[in-house]
C-alpha cells in the first residue's frame, strides 16, 4: 500500500499512489491510514487524484477511517476521479465525507 | 415497395449496451428504434423489407421474425458464420450487404429505399420519392442541415441548385467542411446501383460506392427535408434521444402505457402508492414494477418492466432497463443501468459485479448472496446520519 505523506501545519496530507483502492487493498489502506492517526489527534486530508477505481471494500475503508477519526478533528477526502466520485455519489457517502476538489482546498477548508 | 434495413453494424460506440443488444434494438422509450422504422415504413405502404444482420443477428431476428406481426413481409440476410455453436458477425459493409441480397435472388428490381437501423426517422417518403422521379434520379440522398460543430460525424456533401450533389466529404473536421448539410443514410435507389458495387468484398455505400458512381459520370442527387431523426449511434446521443422523446420534443411519438399522473406513464400491474412517493415528471414506469414508499424519482427517467425500486430509493434522469433492482440507499443521478452496467451519459461504466455495488444496484431476479465487505457497507450506510 503505498501512500505518500507530507505535513501542513498540524495537519497531515495523505496522498494515495495507488490506482485501484479494492478488496486486496482495503486492509493495508485502512491500516496504513490508521498508524498515522494513533500518533495523536490530527486532521487528515485524503488525496485520492491517483485512485481512478474504488468497490465497496475501498469505500469501506475509508468510511471505517471517518469513523475513527479523534473528537475536533476533521478528514477530507480530494481530488477524487470521475468513476470514484460516481460511487461515492451512488452511495450517498458524498453527503456523508466533506469533499473538495483539490488538496488546496482540502487544506484551507482545515484550517478554518 | 421494398426497402432494406442496415442492421449488421457492430455499435462500438454505444458500447457497452451493444454487448447484449445490437443497436437496432436499443430501446427508445421501450420500443426498439429498428421498430419504429418498420412502423413508419408500412406507413408509407413499404411493406417488403430486408435486412442485414451480424452482430447479434439472433437478437433482430427472433423479434421481427417474418414481420407479420407488424404487419409487412420480413427477411434476413445474415452476414458471418456459425462456429463451434457461436454465432460470429463477419459484415461487408452497407453496398456490401444490399449486393449479397442482390446476387442471391435479384430482390431489389425495382426502386427501394435503404436505412440505417439505428437512428429513428420520420421522413416523408412520398415526398423524397417524387423529388427522386423527377430528376429520373438513381441515388437519391436524404440530407439534412447540422450545425458545424456537429460535421466531423458525419458524410458531408455539397449539392447545385438542382439538388446534384458536386462533392462527398468524410467526417471531415469543421474547418476543412465544405457545408454542414449531411448524409443521412437514408436513400432512394435504382437497381442499376449495383454494376458499382462488386461481388463477395466489404463495400460501402458513402465512403465508396457513391464516389464510385460520381467517378462512372453518374448523377446522385440530395433532398433536404424537415424531419425527426433521432441517431442513437453513442451513448450521448441515446442519452438525448431519450430525453428528447420523454419531454415530448419529438412530433408523432406517443408515450406507451396510461398517464396515471400528469407527466407519469405507467405500463400495468405497477405496484405503487402515490400518496408516498415523490414524483417529477416526464417518467414512464415500466409494468410489473414496484415503487416502494419514499422513493423519488425525477424525470425524464425511464424504468422497465419487473424493476423494484426499494423505499427510500432516489432516481434523477435514469433509463433503467428490465429487471432492475434499485436499493434504498441508492441514489442515481443520470445513470443508465444496462446489463450488469451502470453508465454514465458520456459512455463511461462501472461494472456492477466489479465494484461489488450489488447492493446498491442489481438485477431484481438475483438471489446470491451479497459478499461480506458488501453486506457490510450496506448496514453501514443504512444507519449514516445523511444529511
Amino acid at each position: 500500500m503505498k501512500l505518500a505523506q507530507r505535513k501542513v501545519g498540524s495537519n497531515i496530507v495523505l496522498e494515495v499512489l495507488e490506482n485501484r483502492l479494492g478488496a486486496d487493498k482495503a486492509v493495508a489502506f485502512k491500516d496504513a491510514v490508521g498508524r498515522h492517526l494513533a500518533a495523536g489527534p490530527v486532521s487528515l486530508v485524503l488525496d485520492l487524484s491517483k485512485v481512478e477505481f474504488i468497490d465497496s471494500s475501498g469505500l469501506g475503508a475509508i468510511l471505517s477511517i471517518l469513523k475513527r477519526m479523534p473528537k475536533g478533528c476533521e478528514l477530507i477526502l480530494c481530488g477524487t476521479t470521475d468513476p470514484v466520485t460516481s460511487m461515492f455519489k451512488l452511495t450517498r457517502l458524498d453527503r456523508v465525507f466533506t469533499m473538495k476538489k483539490t488538496v488546496d482546498e482540502a487544506v484551507s477548508a482545515l484550517s478554518l | 415497395m421494398k426497402a432494406m434495413i442496415l442492421a449488421a453494424g457492430k455499435g462500438t460506440r454505444v458500447r457497452p449496451i451493444t454487448h447484449v443488444l445490437p443497436k437496432p434494438m436499443i430501446p427508445l422509450v421501450r420500443k426498439p428504434v429498428m421498430e419504429f422504422l418498420v412502423e413508419h415504413l408500412k406507413a408509407h405502404g413499404i411493406k417488403q423489407i430486408m435486412v442485414n444482420t451480424s452482430h447479434l443477428a439472433p437478437v433482430i431476428e427472433e423479434y421481427f421474425r417474418d414481420g407479420d406481426r407488424f404487419g409487412v413481409q420480413m427477411a434476413y440476410s445474415f452476414e458471418g458464420d456459425l462456429i463451434g455453436g457461436q454465432i460470429e458477425g463477419k459484415a461487408i459493409g452497407s453496398a456490401g450487404g444490399m449486393k449479397k441480397i442482390q446476387d442471391f435472388s435479384g430482390f431489389f428490381d425495382e426502386t427501394f429505399v435503404v436505412l440505417c437501423g439505428d437512428a429513428l426517422v420520420d421522413v416523408d417518403f412520398a415526398e423524397v420519392l417524387r423529388f427522386h422521379r423527377e430528376r429520373k434520379s438513381i441515388a437519391t440522398l436524404v440530407l439534412r442541415d447540422v450545425p458545424p460543430d456537429e460535421v466531423s460525424k458525419y458524410g458531408v456533401v455539397q449539392t447545385d441548385a438542382s439538388g446534384r450533389i458536386v462533392r462527398f466529404q468524410e467526417k471531415p473536421t469543421r474547418d476543412q467542411a465544405v457545408s454542414s448539410t449531411i448524409n443521412t443514410g437514408i436513400y432512394v435507389f435504382e437497381p442499376e446501383i449495383f454494376q458499382y458495387i462488386p461481388s463477395g468484398v466489404e463495400f460501402d455505400i458513402g465512403g465508396q460506392l457513391l464516389p464510385e458512381m460520381v467517378r462512372n459520370g453518374q448523377s446522385i442527387y440530395g433532398v433536404t427535408l424537415p424531419f425527426a431523426w433521432l441517431d442513437i449511434g453513442s451513448v450521448p446521443d441515446y442519452w438525448e434521444a431519450t430525453s428528447l422523446l420523454l419531454r415530448g420534443k419529438v412530433a408523432g411519438f406517443t408515450m406507451p402505457g396510461n398517464e396515471l399522473r400528469p407527466g407519469v406513464h405507467c405500463g400495468i400491474n405497477v405496484q405503487i402508492a402515490w400518496d408516498r412517493v415523490h414524483i417529477e415528471g416526464p417518467v414512464y414506469i415500466g409494468s410489473s414494477t414496484s415503487v416502494g414508499d419514499g422513493a423519488t424519482i425525477i424525470g425524464p427517467t425511464v424504468i422497465g418492466s419487473g424493476c423494484v425500486i426499494q423505499p427510500g430509493a432516489e432516481l434523477r434522469e435514469c433509463i433503467l432497463a428490465d429487471y432492475t433492482r434499485i436499493s434504498s440507499v441508492a441514489a442515481l443521478e443520470q445513470k443508465l443501468i444496462f446489463g450488469s452496467k451502470c453508465i454514465d451519459p458520456s459512455g463511461r461504466y462501472l461494472d456492477i459485479e466489479e465494484s461489488q455495488i450489488r447492493w446498491l444496484v442489481d438485477d431484481a431476479r438475483n438471489k446470491e448472496e451479497l459478499s461480506e465487505s458488501e453486506l457490510l457497507l450496506f448496514e453501514e450506510v443504512k444507519n449514516l446520519p445523511v444529511s
